[in-house]
Order: C-alpha cells, then sequence, then structure tokens
C-alpha cells in the first residue's frame, strides 16, 4: 500500500482570497439558472399531479391488495402470519368457516388501518399463500376522514396489481 | 406645481421599490433558487389563468401573513419593545431608500429638481445614519423576546454589526475623498465620463477594493447570507424572529427586503453609475434625445419579440389543463399592445419635437429606467449570492470583518488619499 497524499487546501494566497471560489461557485449556479430558464425543460423535477412517475418497480411497496384465485375468491387462509408479524399492529382479521374446493378457513373481514400502517412489507413476507401483496402501486393514497383509510376486504380485494410494474 | 408632482412621483417611486417590491423579490427568491437547484419553484397558485410565472404565491403569502393571529407569547414582559422592534426595522429599512437619486437634476422652467423621495443635503450621511440604526430593532425583537434563540440571534446581530460598520464606513470615506461629496447626485455625476476612451468611470473602476470591501458590508448589513447568522435557523431555530408572527414577521421580512432594495440601490449609486447611461452622460442624452428615442424605438419590440417567444416555449400547456397557454396568449396580445402604444408615443415625440421641459422630462424617464434595470441586477446578485455561498461560522465572520476588511478599508483610505493629494 503506498502512502496517498491528500492535497489540503486553504493555505495557498488564492484560497484566503475566498473570492476566486465564490466566483467559481456562482459560474456554476448562475450556468443552472441560465440552462433552466432557456428551457423549462432541462428541469429535473415533475410537475406532478400531471405527470405521474414512471419508474415503479417490483420492489416498490404500496397500498395492500389481497390475491384472488381464478373464480375472484380470495386466497388468504385468515392464518393470522400476517397480523402477527406486522410491527405496527394494523392488521384486524375476523375468520370464518369456508365451505368451498378451496380452502376451509377464510377471513369474514380483513382490515388494514393505513393510517398506523408503516408499509415495512413484513405481512408480504410472512403470508404463507401468497395471498397479500404491496404491487398496487399506489404511492398516495388519501382520505377525507380517519375512517376512510381503514380499508376493508372488499377494498382490498379491488385493488389490482399496477399496470405500471413490467 | 410641477415641483409638488415631482415630488410626490419621487416619494411614489422610493416606496414602491423599498416596500412595494418584497412580493416581487420573495417570488424572485424562490424562483431563481429553484431554477438554480434543477427544480422549477412555486408556480401553480393563480387567478384565474393568471400564474404571472408564480409572483401571485407571493401575493398570497402577504395576505395570509396579514389575517394570521397577531399573537404575543404570554412570557414577554416588555410587550412595547416587542411590538416596536419590528416597526424600527421596517421603518429605517425603508427610510434609507430616501436619498437615492433616481435622475440626475431635473429643470423644470428653469427651476431645479432634486430627484430623490427626501430632497436633503445629508447625502450619503443619512444612509449611514438609518442603515446602522436597523440593527437596533433586530437587537431589541431578539431581547424582548425572552427567548434564548432570539437573544442569541440579536447578540450574532450586534457583534456583526460593529465588526461591518466600521469597514463600511470606511470604504465609504475613501469614496468621499476620491468623489469630493458627500451628495449622491454629485457622486453619480462624477461617474459619468470614461477614461482611457471606452472604460466607463464608474465607482467599481476608480475604486475597486472600496467597491469590493462595501459589497461585502452591505452584504453583512442586510443580514442576508453568506452573513445571515443572526437568523442562522440551523443552529438558533429562527434567530431574532423566533417568535415572531404574523404581520409582526412580516415586517421583519418586508424590512429584510427594503434592507435588500436599498443596499442595492446605494450599490449601483456608489459604484456602478447609478442611473448613467454607459457612455452617454446627461448632457449628451439631452442633446441627442431624437437618436435615443429612435434607439428606444428599435430595441423595445426586439426585447417583446424575444421574451414573447420565450414565453410562448415554457409556459406551455401540463397535461389537460390548458390554461398556461390561455395565459400566454392574454400576455403576449398585453406586452404588444403596451409596446405599440409606447412607440406610437415616441414617434409622436419624434414628429411633433419635445419642447425643453419636455427633453427635460424625458431623459429623466430614461435615466429612471437605467437605475431600475441597474437596482434589478443589483437585486439579483444578491439573490444569487445567497443561493450559492455558504454561511460563515460566527468566528470567520469576526475574523473577516475585523482582520480583513478594516485593515484592507484603511490602506484604501491613505492609499487614495495620497493619489488624490499628489495628482492635484
Amino acid at each position: 500500500m503506498a502512502i496517498k497524499v491528500v492535497p489540503r487546501y486553504g493555505k495557498s494566497f488564492k484560497d484566503k482570497l475566498y473570492l476566486p471560489a465564490i466566483a467559481g461557485g456562482m459560474k456554476t449556479t448562475f450556468k443552472h439558472f441560465i440552462k433552466n430558464l432557456s428551457d423549462i425543460d432541462n428541469l429535473k423535477t415533475m410537475q406532478y399531479p400531471e405527470v405521474q412517475p414512471t419508474d415503479l418497480n417490483e420492489r416498490y411497496r404500496g397500498v395492500h391488495r389481497l390475491t384472488k384465485f381464478d373464480d375472484g375468491t380470495e386466497k388468504c387462509v385468515a392464518c393470522y402470519m400476517c397480523a402477527t408479524a406486522c410491527p405496527a399492529e394494523c392488521i384486524f382479521i375476523e375468520a370464518e368457516e369456508r365451505f368451498d374446493e378451496h380452502n376451509e378457513k377464510r377471513p369474514k373481514e380483513f382490515k388494514i388501518d393505513l393510517l398506523e400502517c408503516v408499509f415495512c412489507g413484513y405481512c408480504v413476507e410472512a403470508c404463507p399463500c401468497d395471498a397479500i401483496r404491496m404491487d398496487t402501486g399506489i404511492f398516495s393514497f388519501t382520505g377525507s376522514k380517519r375512517e376512510d383509510f381503514v380499508l376493508d376486504k372488499k377494498a382490498l380485494m379491488a385493488n389490482e396489481r399496477a399496470k405500471d410494474l413490467k | 406645481m410641477s415641483s409638488t408632482i415631482i415630488i410626490i412621483v419621487n416619494i411614489v417611486i422610493a416606496v414602491l421599490l423599498a416596500v412595494g417590491l418584497t412580493p416581487l423579490f420573495v417570488w424572485w427568491e424562490r424562483r431563481v433558487s429553484g431554477l438554480m437547484q434543477d427544480r422549477s419553484g412555486p408556480n401553480r397558485c393563480n387567478i384565474g389563468p393568471f400564474r404571472l410565472g408564480g409572483l401571485i404565491q407571493s401575493f398570497a403569502d402577504m395576505l395570509k401573513l396579514v389575517f394570521k393571529e397577531d399573537f404575543t407569547p404570554s412570557h414577554i414582559r416588555y410587550k412595547f419593545f416587542f411590538t416596536v422592534a419590528p416597526v424600527i426595522v421596517f421603518l429605517c429599512s425603508f427610510l434609507t431608500f430616501a436619498v437615492i437619486p433616481f435622475a440626475d437634476v431635473l429643470v423644470i422652467d428653469g427651476k431645479e429638481n432634486i430627484m430623490q423621495a427626501i430632497p436633503n443635503q445629508l447625502g450619503i450621511m443619512w444612509f449611514i445614519a438609518f442603515a446602522g440604526l436597523s440593527v437596533y430593532g433586530i437587537i431589541l425583537g431578539g431581547y424582548s423576546s425572552g427567548n434564548k434563540y432570539g437573544l442569541l440571534g440579536s447578540i450574532r446581530a450586534s457583534a456583526q454589526v460593529i465588526s461591518y460598520e466600521a469597514a463600511m464606513g470606511l470604504a465609504i470615506i475613501s469614496m468621499i475623498i476620491s468623489y469630493g461629496s458627500i451628495h449622491l447626485t454629485d457622486m453619480v455625476n462624477a461617474q459619468s465620463g470614461t477614461y482611457l476612451g471606452f472604460i466607463p468611470m464608474w465607482g467599481i473602476f476608480v475604486q475597486p477594493l472600496a467597491a469590493i470591501i462595501f459589497i461585502v458590508c452591505s452584504f453583512a448589513e442586510t443580514n442576508r447570507a453568506p452573513f445571515d447568522l443572526a437568523e442562522g435557523e440551523s443552529e438558533l431555530v429562527a434567530g431574532y424572529h423566533t417568535e415572531y408572527s404574523a404581520m409582526k414577521f412580516g415586517l421583519f421580512q418586508v424590512g429584510e427586503y427594503a434592507a435588500m432594495s436599498a443596499s442595492s440601490a446605494l450599490i449601483v449609486t456608489l459604484f456602478f453609475g447609478g442611473y448613467q447611461i454607459p457612455w452617454l452622460d446627461t448632457q449628451a442624452i439631452q442633446s441627442n434625445i431624437n437618436y435615443v428615442i429612435l434607439a428606444i424605438i428599435i430595441i423595445l419590440p426586439l426585447k417583446i419579440f424575444f421574451f414573447t417567444r420565450w414565453m410562448k416555449k415554457n409556459n406551455k400547456a401540463i397535461g389537460e389543463n390548458k390554461s398556461r397557454e390561455k395565459e400566454t396568449k392574454i400576455l403576449t396580445v398585453a406586452f404588444w399592445s403596451i409596446c405599440f402604444v409606447l412607440i406610437a408615443l415616441l414617434i409622436s415625440f419624434l414628429i411633433t419635437g419635445l419642447g425643453t421641459n419636455g427633453v427635460n422630462i424625458t431623459t429623466a424617464v430614461i435615466q429612471v429606467g437605467t437605475f431600475l434595470i441597474k437596482f434589478f441586477m443589483m437585486a439579483f446578485v444578491y439573490i444569487w449570492v445567497r443561493w450559492t455561498v455558504l454561511r460563515f461560522r460566527y468566528d470567520q465572520l469576526q475574523m473577516l470583518g475585523w482582520k480583513v476588511l478594516i485593515p484592507l478599508a484603511l490602506l484604501n483610505i491613505v492609499v487614495t488619499a495620497i493619489i488624490v493629494v499628489v495628482g492635484k
């Protein structure tokens, strides 16, 4: 390992003058200013509500959804694994017996309080049946009352996988 | 009669530049900082289709500040000082504008009118007096807040002022020596003409060192970055105005921008030729008024053309909302109609010819325009520096003031005095 000599700045006369460095910084900011002023498309930001982000990927954790069998019934077997794994304790499940060919148990009600939820994705990891996923791509869930943020089974099953995801 | 009108016009210009421009400068600050950091800044607030590039946002903010609850915390013991502090800051910053000459002495019917808001003989002394006084408002505000952050902010402000006021005063003294007058009108008139045939005889070329010292000190004077230690939000919450809300806070804000306006006007007056158009002094404009008018008639449509083209390119619709394109169309028509009215007016001046008074008034208007252009450019430099340079550390600031600027300013006085004495 050779010794790498790091140059120390601030001791030379030019550095102590401050003004050349300030002029250099002002040149940089002015370049950006002129570039963006002459063509507003050079901005790095997007005009959000009109232009939506397109770079959501598979790992992005949006609002949850309950996956379904081909006949439209839920895959969930109400095993309470997600509710147990949840660090925010925001999943509330009420189980009941199921009488079709798929399973023996199903949730009567499945509620997620999005105001409590920390979007950690542990429920997705914990699920043994791949019944809950967070791939809806919904990143801005809004509501006017607290009650609007408690999603019930119907709402969770209405959510679909985001179309933008490859 | 005419002198009364001129005084009223001057006062209106001074009030507009000192106070009325605050929303504009807030808007500039936001948009310029946005563009410098590759983002767009506030551009949504609108009245009908009019956004004016986000200018409406600052008016909305102003309205909000006016209508907010004027809250005084219960632990404040000296309510009078607490209330009077923002008023002092505002009033002093505002009054500094009173001595800035907007144009050369205007002669109407043989009567001379000084183009200042308060036509007194104090000149630059008035500026020093009020600029120094405005820090009392900051000290008082921070002290009477009964808040340790406020107190620390005001202590910093006072330490900053005593280290910068001195260097600033000394820089001004060297300017007074080289111009031989304390009247700003005389100073500006001394900056007409050129030397070596092409360099305009502006203060910055006559006294570059004094110019740098004065500009640095006036940044410190206005409490703006890189010297905004008094409000240093990263360590002092908001410094001296931590406990203020509503319009009391708004007055501090307006005071800051008024101080910025006043300093940039004074920098322009002292070092960038004030109302003088480079290579064209008052006499030259008055004797060649027809050519000047002709030049304006040619330049104005060109400017409007490029501006409207820029606006059409950059003020375009996003998504479904077409209001921005509508705004562009309305504003284009408005600008062109203003342009044609002005050109028609100027052409009528050319055809009918102007009397002596008319020539003098036109010259004054042109000079006010020149002053405004320089003034806005200097204000832009203030904003530009704020969004470029980092805040100085407290000891670095003191070090710069006492160990660098004051000795340099003293040296500059000695050199200037020697040159003036030997040169005569």
